[in-house]
């Protein structure tokens, strides 16, 4: 499967960045017409801020708009919404509210400010981008991380992946009124972030990793104890997940809610659990460079109940991952880990993770040990436009759902 | 068959009882008028999304914030504190101003500016009651540490 995440442009060329059966490859254009092969590469190409913007006209037709203050949406993000009453007809998404120009602040810094930059454009996404963007730049200047630093990297990214999944089935059980479930989610939402600051000191995962290293590796006393909580967090979670599916009141909300096809997600080059609910078995899991491999979760449906059913069930698979590989982590011990060297100061590197809502990928330029160029694609920049699809012709009170199911964040869309 | 959700986890006791601290002192004095209960509205004027998250944690039944007589309001109207996330991009100025001309009187407004360092965001403008300014991502106990201090209300469960 091959999927295109980006585009490197300059003004004498461009190419394809495309994660080829989990590989990352970096490919010419070359006179051929990737606009052919990639439904994505208009959107990729022009990458606008302002979402499906089309006006929209036809009798009682009138436009509003939602954001960027509302309680509805907190982030600074806006929607104008084109309806004659109650049904959506189009929905426009203006990114531009939350744009802080971070990919060309990291111009001219080094890598090591740089990668602090990368964890604060989307905090609850820090990991996946900050290992994306040391991965990037450990290819551009020839770097090997230890087998160490690999494995804890992957088991912080499926943290990551616990806490984010369980936030965005906590705002769908509230958006669908659902004040039992969503207090005990939001409980267990907490949890999961207490248990990330036991393991890695943040409660995001911020500052654990670095270039070619960890900054410090969890405590291994402690480890036993944190296992154990992964393995109650998927126990309570499962507990609730069952409860849930019974309660018809909650799944008639999500059923039908801002369905996409398999051709559709593929079309707007989604991936992550968005492209797994429409049926498609993605590669993301292969750009795990170790470890064994999660199961792929799928669902068929490609509505909001089959996005929170991929997430759920990754829930509790990345808990008992993350608890099995945990009580295995005294023997990755790695007496070399501080002593990582680069041996280039220029170069060009590429990466893809698997972010907790799809592929996160980066391609960096590095020259006498500054930043020269660094590309981001995120998950939540496609996401948008499915969004933007999902919402047409549904009415207003399905909008949370729709909106919480697709996992996506302004921050994240608007670098 | 339906199953009934209220009797679910009843037994649960997820609500800690403990001593939240406010990480900073006021700017201002109190005025003793939110005794009883405080309105805050959140606005997000550039943040990298941490606080948000923060805001949803805090509203988790660890915290239990309305036994304190605190909840957080879907509008500016309604509002006794605005909570300001993050440090503002360009865009966002005006869409702060304006929500600040909403609040009715007497408000306060609070910052907590996630990333001090992070360049391309612009210093606050002038904020009107401008009691208390945090920085970094502080957690949910901080923050609830804040509002108590703003409300005047004892520190440990009522």
């Amino acid at each position: 499967m091959k999927v295109l995440i980006g585009i490197v442009a300059t003004p004498e060329d461009e190419r394809l960045f495309i994660l080829d059966k989990g590989k990352p490859v970096l490919t010419a254009v070359n006179g051929k017409h990737p606009e052919e092969t990639f439904g994505n590469y208009s959107i990729l190409k022009q990458h606008l801020s302002k979402i499906n913007d089309e006006p929209m006209k036809g009798p009682g037709v009138f436009k509003f708009r939602y954001g960027p203050v509302t309680a509805g949406v907190r982030e600074a993000g806006c929607f104008y919404l084109y309806t004659y009453g109650e049904k959506i007809l189009r929905a426009t998404i203006d990114i531009s509210w939350k744009q802080r120009e971070i990919a060309k602040a990291m111009v001219d810094k080094s890598p090591e400010t740089a990668l602090t930059m990368a964890e604060r454009i989307c905090s609850n996404f820090a990991l996946s981008h900050s290992v994306a963007f040391s991965r990037a730049v450990e290819m551009a200047v020839d770097i090997s991380p230890s087998l160490q630093t690999k494995n804890w990297r992957t088991l912080l990214i499926e943290s990551e992946r616990i806490y984010n999944h369980l936030y965005v089935i906590y705002k769908l059980a509230s958006a669908a009124a659902q004040k039992v479930l969503a207090a005990h989610l939001s409980a267990l939402f907490e949890e999961a972030l207490r248990l990330n600051e036991r393991l890695s000191g943040s409660r995001y995962l911020m500052n654990i990793n670095s270039l070619g290293k960890l900054n410090h590796i969890p405590e291994i006393s402690n480890i036993e104890k944190i296992a154990n909580k992964y393995l109650a967090v998927a126990k309570q979670f499962t507990e609730l997940y069952k409860h849930s599916l019974k309660n018809y009141n909650y799944l008639d909300r999500l059923h039908s809610a801002g369905t996409l096809t398999a051709e559709q997600a593929e079309g707007l080059g989604l991936t992550g659990p968005t492209l797994r609910a429409c049926g498609v078995v993605d590669d993301l899991n292969d750009t795990t460079e170790h470890l064994i491999s999660l199961p792929v979760i799928t669902q068929k449906e490609g509505d909001a109940l089959a996005r929170m059913e991929v997430r759920a069930e990754e829930i509790v698979n990345s808990c008992h991952y993350l608890a099995d590989h945990l009580r295995a982590s005294d023997s990755w011990y790695d007496a070399t880990e501080k002593d990582v060297k680069s041996h280039n100061a220029n170069g060009t590197g590429y990466a893809v993770v698997n972010s907790p809502s799809g592929a996160m990928g980066y391609y960096v330029e590095v020259n006498d040990n500054k930043m020269q160029r660094v590309d981001i694609f995120t998950p939540s920049y496609p996401g948008m436009y499915a969004v933007s699809q999902g919402l047409e012709d549904l009415i207003f009170t399905d909008f949370p759902f729709v909106f919480e199911s697709f996992g996506v964040h302004f921050a994240d869309a608007a670098i | 068959m339906i199953r009934w959700w209220p009797v679910f986890g009843l037994k649960r006791r997820l609500t800690e009882k403990k001593e939240y601290i406010s990480p900073v002192d006021l700017r201002q004095p109190k005025t003793g008028i939110f005794n009883r209960s405080l309105f805050v509205y959140i606005i997000d004027v550039g943040s990298s999304n941490a606080l948000n998250f923060e805001i949803s944690a805090l509203e988790s039944p660890q915290y239990n914030i309305h036994r304190f007589g605190i909840f957080l309001t879907d509008s500016p109207r309604h509002a006794d504190v605005l909570l300001i996330l993050g440090r503002p991009v360009t865009k966002m100025l005006e869409p702060l101003k304006e929500t600040i001309s909403q609040l009715p009187k007497p408000f306060y407004t609070v910052t907590i500016d996630d990333h001090p360092d992070q360049p391309g965001l612009n210093e606050y403008p002038e904020l009107p009651n401008h009691i208390a300014a945090l920085t970094g991502v502080p957690s949910p106990d901080k923050i609830l540490g804040l509002l108590l201090d703003i409300a005047k209300t004892k520190r440990k469960e009522s």
